[in-house]
């Protein structure tokens, strides 16, 4: 790794670092007490869990369109999805343990929890869908496809709080507005939570971009040592 | 608070967890 990319990546974590330290200091609340402070990393997490998805979906559509077709795409798409699993199921985690002392229990089929479930599920399907295909191309293709017919979750999930009765609380992002009630100081580090968040995800895209790439060379490189290596017996064979 | 504890807990170790396995992905590849 080069010495800029660890340099962001320990920047990145350290100021998710800083967020938790401010979550830890935040003033308990009338309504949730200390349990509101998961304030600073849930819906950051969750944010971060949109964000790999229509970034899979973009680069996705970039790899489909003939202008823009490269593998570059596809790379970008299969690892954005990789961190779409991961930052989606600590979406469920951390709102499962919010859940359970403010709810009263771990999980519950809610608009907004069910939603949440099938986009892990999403993901992990087109996981598999890359796995099932060996051929490059063909891979990249069918898996464009799949990402952008599974991208439509995404802001079916968001408004889920605003169509159906959910136990979910509203849009955080709507906690922003200067008439909401929620504590200034709540808003802050839920904001800084998004930023810091956002970079971690940022960086863990770029190492993850690089693990494609070195792994899509070397199996090329495989592939040209067998040709080779057959030339050389047919050669063999021939004499 | 120990739910507070445990959200930021899993948190950390996840992601923390996830970059360092991604690194040693990265270069083993290399």
């Amino acid at each position: 790794m080069t010495g800029r990319l660890a340099v962001m990546g320990g920047g990145a974590f350290a100021l998710v670092g800083l967020t938790i330290a401010l979550g830890l200091g935040l003033p308990p609340t009338a309504e949730q007490g200390e349990y509101a402070r998961l304030i600073a990393v849930h819906p950051p997490i969750a944010w971060v869990a949109y964000v790999a998805f229509g970034v899979m979906a973009l680069a996705s559509l970039l790899y489909l369109a003939p202008a823009t077709r490269h593998p570059r795409w596809d790379r970008i798409a299969a690892a954005s999805a990789e961190l779409g699993v991961v930052f989606t199921a600590l979406m469920l985690v951390t709102g499962s343990i919010w859940g359970r002392p403010t709810w009263g229990v771990w999980w519950t089929w809610d608009a907004r929890l069910t939603i949440s479930a099938l986009m892990l599920a999403l993901l992990a399907g087109y996981g598999a869908l890359r796995r099932m295909t060996p051929e490059p191309e063909r891979r990249a293709r069918v898996c464009a496809v799949a990402a952008l017919a599974a991208v439509v979750v995404v802001p079916v999930n968001h408004y889920a709080v605003t169509w159906w009765r959910t136990l979910h609380q509203g849009r955080s992002l709507a906690q922003v507005d200067p008439g909401s009630d929620v504590d200034g100081s709540y808003v802050g580090v839920m904001l800084l939570g998004f930023v810091a968040m956002t970079l971690v995800y940022a960086w863990l895209l770029a190492v993850r971009v690089r693990v494609e790439e070195a792994e899509d060379a070397r199996s090329a490189d495989l592939v040209a040592d067998a040709i080779a290596e057959r030339r050389r017996e047919g050669a063999l064979a021939g004499q | 608070m120990s739910y507070v504890y445990a959200g930021y807990g899993v948190t950390i170790a996840a992601l923390g967890g996830y970059a360092a396995w991604l690194v040693r992905r990265l270069r083993k590849a290399r």
